[in-house]
């Protein structure tokens, strides 16, 4: 089992260029771990009012609670920072390049907690910070499917190993619609809860054809034909014809799969030869279209019927 | 219900799983039945798809684990574990 969070020499090496971030204390504590997504401002528990007081949390410094400090005694400057700044806390970040009172220096040199500081305003840079957090803390999987955008729509395409996933995929892109990953999907949910998937760094746009080999789908087909990140709204699966499973025949319900705890519309495609699996993903893609227009065909024909039968039942004319 | 079969290896030729032993993996993994994947940290990518395989970037000295899962798991896991120890015919 992977142990949640992130090191804080990892939090510091990915933001060290945007944040223009600088190691100025405390660098026996990089390896602490940040556990929570969320950043503190310890301007009350400086004060002195500790109920409530998120010490797991990134702790940020800035302008207000640094000249609090600087307006204590050296020694009750340590004494409370040493009982807010406890071995819970994975670091500090200062912002506006405040230079703080030596005292915080030597206790987060004493407790081991590193202190980062920054140019950026306070805000800013817990907005930046928080992004990157909440990105890193996002629930995650890899999976084996190819990802397309086909008429704006993000649609996942499962299947096992040679169903035609990628096939299907290249067939897409050269209808002009996009590729964002083929056979490597990295997905995560979103904090708007919805599940986006991209591609590896590694072999992103990057794709195998059996028979042809390895190409670069950005380079041959232009860099519209690709897309790095896309919600999945829909999930189709290719599986091999089973003439002893039914298929979906009308659409009126619609099936689900769950991808992350996140409910998504699901169809299978049954494979055959002579079935033309491109134009079915295409046509797919504008029914989901229509459905999340509150247009369902299905729904319409089975309404028409109704009508027509409710009529011949009260001697109406036949239509 | 077949049974999950589980080797660790470590990649011994100079240049790590490049293109060419990737693709030798790749088609000696199709050869079988059985579901294969190979994990490399907190990777997990199919063993029967080449972009899968180089996603991982093994370099020399990487330990990866091996899984299948199938009819003829023990012999794909066998046959596998060989191929790596040869060096995948590099040096």
């Amino acid at each position: 089992m992977k142990k949640r969070g992130i090191l804080v020499s990892e939090f510091f090496e990915h933001l060290k260029e945007k944040l223009s971030l600088r190691l100025i204390a405390g660098k026996h504590g990089l390896s602490n771990r940040i556990t929570v997504a969320e950043l503190n401002r310890p301007g009350l528990a400086l004060a002195g009012y500790t109920d409530y007081y998120a010490s797991q949390r990134i702790q940020v410094l800035g302008k207000a609670e640094i000249s609090y400090l600087n307006n204590l005694s050296s020694e009750e400057c340590s004494r409370r920072l040493r009982s807010v700044f406890s071995n819970k806390v994975p670091c500090i970040i200062i912002a506006r390049r405040i230079k703080p009172p030596v005292e915080l220096i030597k206790v987060a040199n004493e407790k081991a907690i590193p202190v980062l500081r920054t140019h950026y305003m306070t805000m800013k840079l817990i907005n930046k910070a928080t992004i990157f957090l909440e990105d890193r803390f996002a629930p995650a999987i890899t999976i084996n499917a190819d990802h397309v955008e086909v008429f704006g729509v993000g649609i996942l395409i499962l299947g096992k190993s040679g169903a035609g996933k990628s096939e299907t995929a290249l067939g897409l892109v050269s209808n002009g619609h996009r590729l964002i990953a083929d056979d490597i999907v990295k997905l995560k949910l979103t904090e708007a809860g919805f599940v986006v998937g991209e591609g590896s760094s590694m072999t992103r746009h990057f794709m195998e054809l059996r028979g042809l080999g390895i190409i670069n789908v950005q380079t041959l087909f232009g860099v519209g034909s690709v897309k790095e990140r896309k919600k999945v709204e829909l999930i189709i699966s290719l599986e091999q014809w089973d003439p002893n499973k039914e298929y979906e025949r009308v659409g009126i319900e619609s099936e689900y799969k769950s991808l992350l705890g996140i409910k998504i519309p699901h169809l299978t495609i049954p494979v055959r030869p002579g079935r033309d699996i491109i134009s079915l993903v295409e046509v797919a893609a504008l029914n989901y279209r229509l459905k999340k227009l509150g247009i369902n065909p299905a729904l319409e024909l089975n309404n028409r019927l109704l009508e027509v039968m409710k009529n011949k039942a009260f001697g109406g004319s036949s239509v | 219900m077949s049974k999950i079969i589980e080797k660790e290896i470590v990649i011994k030729n100079k240049l790590g799983i490049h293109a060419r032993p990737a693709a030798l993996l790749v088609q000696l993994a199709n050869k079988f039945k059985s579901e294969i994947c190979v994990c490399k940290d907190s990777e997990v990518v199919n063993a029967k798809s080449i972009i899968g395989i180089m996603t991982l970037a093994a370099n020399y000295g990487s330990r990866l684990k091996i899984k299948a899962e199938g009819p003829d798991a023990e012999d794909a896991i066998k046959a596998l574990v060989q191929l790596c120890n040869d060096k995948f015919g590099e040096k």
